[in-house]
């Protein structure tokens, strides 16, 4: 198998094992379908083009996240550069729920479709850190997404986390 | 529910596979979009190169057809190829120091930050490494050009050449006002959001 066709196998295996992650993030930064499909493209494009510097020692789940938020922030401020308008201000109480899979039921994709509003009205990197934090990873995981120390990313979660709970009050009470 | 709830529930969101990407098609769109932004990139960096070249080579012809004696165009010429020559440093500079979005979320952020500031700088300077070298190479080339026309002729008018050099003083303050109306209106407020987003990152 020659170096390009090993690359792309490589690169394909990757896709399918952290898609998730991309959908995620994808979901989290743009709203309307049009520009998460936007997005999804221009994240994997970056993640094609930064292949090659990928170092084997980082971990694969690290560099797709790096990529990925790297890519969804700077397009963010391109398209709002772009048009004046990304996303209306986000209605927690009122979301759709029309983005589920019919794998999820009602309740649960009501409670995901309000934590991904609860998640577009906040500011971009404390998105970031809800989405890593959502995530399950340990503080130096997302100290090596972010590049802040793990000290700072304790203090940068405890409000992260606290302005998302905020935002959630509401549907928290719902379905107590 | 609490945020150990929520994160039970966001863990268990069904998610489409990334196998559906086509690889194929992605490979493509990375060819167009890489052939069309290099053939861009080229064009710029040509237009440029060869505008001050070109500049460059009509004074040297000109300086050429008076004689030795119009030796000062050779400055104009030196003075017109160093504008040129900052401008493809710049290119190559902005090139090498540019950091891949593989980098950490803040290290990326510093590297735009100290880009924008970069061209910011280069933007109000303008004056300093892009007008008034081109102002004193104009001032020279007409000076010399005006010394070695005979007496009669109207380019020795006192009031001809003070008339050009409004003119052309004239268009230099409108090029700097131009770019300093792009430093406020597109760099600056862009530069406010990224200090915006670093300021909140490592806000605590």
């Amino acid at each position: 198998m020659s170096h390009a066709a090993e690359t792309e196998a490589r690169f394909a295996t990757w896709l399918a094992e952290y898609g998730g992650i991309i959908h995620k993030i994808t979901r989290a930064y743009a709203v309307r379908d049009v520009d998460q499909a936007e997005l999804l493209q221009e994240i994997r494009l970056q993640l094609w083009r930064s292949l090659p510097a990928f170092r084997a020692e980082a971990k694969v789940s690290t560099w797709i996240y790096r990529v990925s938020l790297n890519t969804a922030m700077t397009w963010r401020r391109d398209a709002a550069a772009r048009t004046r308008w990304i996303e209306p201000d986000a209605d927690v109480t009122h979301v759709p729920t029309g983005a589920a899979t019919p794998a999820e039921t009602a309740d649960q994709a009501e409670v995901v479709a309000r934590l991904y509003a609860a998640i577009h009205a906040m500011a971009d990197f404390d998105r970031a850190l809800v989405l890593l934090l959502l995530d399950g990873l340990a503080y130096r995981e997302i100290a090596e997404v972010t590049g802040l120390t793990e000290n700072h990313v304790g203090v940068a979660l405890t409000r992260a986390r606290k302005r998302l709970t905020e935002l959630l009050k509401g549907i928290s009470h719902e379905l107590a | 529910m609490n945020l150990h709830d929520f994160e039970a529930v966001w863990k268990r969101q069904e998610l489409p596979r990334g196998a559906e990407a086509d690889l194929a098609a992605l490979h493509a769109t990375f060819a167009t979009k890489n052939r069309k932004l290099a053939a861009t990139l080229l064009v710029r960096d040509l237009a440029e190169a060869s505008a001050g070249i070109f500049v460059a080579a009509v004074m040297g012809f000109v300086g050429w057809k008076l004689g030795p004696t119009a030796w000062p165009v050779a400055v104009a010429v030196a003075l017109v190829l160093g504008v040129t020559g900052v401008f493809l440093a710049e290119r190559v500079r902005a090139h090498r120091h540019k950091l891949g979005v593989e980098a950490t979320m803040l290290a990326k952020l510093d590297a735009d930050i100290a880009e924008l500031g970069h061209q910011r700088r280069l933007l109000l300077s303008l004056w300093k490494w892009y007008l008034a070298p081109l102002a004193a190479a104009i001032v020279i080339l007409c000076l010399t050009i005006r010394a070695h026309l005979p007496a009669w002729s109207p380019g020795r008018d006192p009031w001809f050449i003070g008339g050009y050099f409004l003119l052309m003083a004239a268009l230099m303050v409108v090029v700097g006002w131009m770019n300093r109306q792009a430093v406020r209106r597109r760099i600056e407020p862009r530069l406010v959001e990224l200090e915006k987003l670093r300021s909140d990152l490592l806000s605590s």
